[in-house]
């Protein structure tokens, strides 16, 4: 039918030429371009522990965005100021490979923030207590590297990267350790593995602003770049509040945050049942 | 890393706890049929953000591929360059294909910290050119590709992995190629039994003597890429290798058609408006 096809030429050039004002059709009638709602999620899969090498793995795809979570445990001295922990040391990689704005080489500012922010969140949550890392205070620690690499940037990659990392250290599994009182050595049982403590699981919603006062949930890769404001909310199953992000952008009154707190927590009711 | 200021800090210094594990009996690889391949799942066409993209497992390796561009080239006029044939454009207007090669640092048995250093850059090198002879770069004058591969899991024969998986990648992109490449690695066993072994795993790779990838062009029946090292012994014991990899190559290809294939079949099918 031609008239169906030229309707559907001049939506994709209307989309391309000005993509504010074809979201903008899209929100005045309470939903985006790619069908959902203005406060609903796209489909969260993981995949836990495909990688072998690594002593905890986890996949997770958030609609199209896709991260992969690799964690591998290694023996280091505790910190001077800190004799009894162990470390976590999280890091956020964006390749080239998953969106054509990033360069390969050192990590740009966007993986540098996202970095911090799970930074942020592993010490805000206490999803796992240093302490229980230690082996043996002053002399050895456990250090966690949890390296998290985006397959796939499709919008809302913090809220992927905090259940990637979530999912991936529940499949930690530890070797025991014991210290040989004689040589002072430590003594690793690579037969005998027990899973890490993990505390709490804080799970992290993502909004984006729009024309400074509409507020949508888990924002595609297009919706952020539209949008005049982030902000994202990390709780943990108590409904206490972990994390808080909002990178500049528009502001929000009170009685929005509030809202967009009500709903983090809703969403980690859901999300909980998926990880458990 | 102490040093860098863009990532979280660790401790200055970390050993895997493998260094402090109580002695058991030296891991061997078992003896297997020398021509065996491990079965090979292959998907193309699974990155939204990429022109194109490709994922290959092959027993323990994984490798994800994809392919962008082609976008103006940066840099001046390449001068001189391999000659290209002559009917297409001259080499200064030639396109130019980068690869990049990443390994994920809970790739290998010791996590690889993620400045990756001179490795990845002699395998992109490697990966550059088994692939220029397969793609018409003198269609993209001026213009460049690029090629990023990351590896998930290093389960042995990475290189020969990536090859195959930024082929296919480059194939889904639609950039104009001759031909497909498929890349098969090898490696010598040690003494005594001193065969050559197709497809091998990371444990025989860790034993090997020497190791080999080779990479061909199987319509064309063409060489695309070597890369080797290693105590080989006689020549003759290389030219067998490189036989048996091209063979193994040959095996490898109606796997990949047929990933094209659903590809392109998966492609249509969300294309209807």
């Amino acid at each position: 039918d031609s008239s169906v096809y030229l309707r559907y030429i001049f939506n994709t050039c209307f989309r391309t030429v000005e993509p504010l004002e074809y979201y903008r059709r899209f929100l005045k009638e309470n939903c985006r371009p790619d069908g959902r709602e203005l406060g609903e999620f796209r489909t969260t899969t993981v995949n836990i522990g495909s990688i072998s090498t690594a002593d905890g793995s986890a996949l997770v795809k958030l609609g199209n965005t896709t991260v992969i979570c690799g964690v591998k445990a290694e023996f280091a001295a505790p910190p001077t100021d800190a004799p009894d922990k162990g470390y976590v040391v999280p890091n956020v990689d964006l390749p080239p490979l998953c969106s054509s704005r990033f360069r390969s080489g050192p990590p740009g500012e966007e993986a540098q923030v996202a970095s911090q922010f799970i930074a942020d969140v592993i010490e805000n949550s206490q999803i796992i207590q240093k302490e229980d890392l230690c082996i043996s205070p002053g002399k050895l620690a456990w250090v966690l590297y949890c390296d998290l690499i985006c397959l796939d940037y499709d919008g809302n990659i913090l809220d992927a990267c905090t259940f990637a990392l979530l999912a991936a250290l529940k499949n930690v599994q530890l070797p025991e350790v014991t210290i040989n009182e004689e040589t002072a050595l430590a003594e690793v049982n690579l037969k005998k593995k027990s899973y890490l403590n993990i505390r709490t699981h804080p799970v992290a919603t993502s909004f984006a602003v729009f024309d400074d006062t509409l507020l949508i949930v888990d924002p595609t890769g297009e919706e952020e770049h539209l949008a005049t404001g982030t902000l994202t909310i990390v709780m943990d199953e108590e409904g206490k509040l972990c994390c808080l992000h909002k990178p500049g952008g528009s502001g929000l009154t009170g009685a929005k945050l509030q809202d967009c707190m009500s709903r983090a927590v809703t969403r980690h009711k859901k999300k909980k049942k998926k990880i458990l | 890393m102490p040093g860098d200021h863009r990532r979280i800090r660790g401790p200055e210094e970390s050993q895997p706890p493998q260094l402090y594990a109580a002695e058991e009996e030296e891991e061997a690889p078992t003896a297997r049929d020398p021509t065996r391949l491990r079965p090979v799942y292959a998907r193309a066409g699974l990155l939204s953000q990429a022109k194109g993209s490709a994922y290959l497992e092959a027993g323990g390796t994984k490798v994800l591929c994809a392919v962008s561009g082609p976008r103006q080239a940066e840099g001046g006029e390449r001068g001189g360059g391999p000659a290209g044939s002559g009917s297409e454009a001259p080499a200064a207007l030639r396109g130019r294909l980068l690869c990049d090669f990443r390994r994920a640092p809970f790739a290998g048995r010791r996590r690889r910290a993620p400045p990756g250093g001179g490795e990845e850059r002699e395998l992109a090198l490697a990966l550059q050119e088994a692939l220029e002879p397969a793609v018409r770069l003198g269609r993209y004058p001026r213009a460049q590709l690029e090629v990023s591969a990351l590896l998930l899991e290093d389960g042995g024969s990475a290189l020969a992995a990536a090859l195959t998986a930024a082929a296919l990648a480059l194939a889904d992109a639609g950039v104009e190629m001759y031909d497909l490449v498929v890349g098969c690695g090898l490696s010598l066993a040690p003494e005594p039994a001193s065969t050559w072994l197709l497809d091998p795993t990371r444990l025989e790779e860790e034993h090997a003597a020497a190791g080999l990838t080779v990479a061909l062009m199987p319509v064309l029946n063409q060489v695309a890429g070597l890369l080797g090292s290693g105590e080989g012994g006689l020549i003759e014991s290389w030219a067998e290798a490189v036989r048996l990899g091209l063979e193994g190559c040959q095996r490898l290809y109606p796997v990949l058609q047929q990933s094209l294939v659903r590809a392109a079949r998966r492609r249509g099918a969300a294309a209807q408006p």
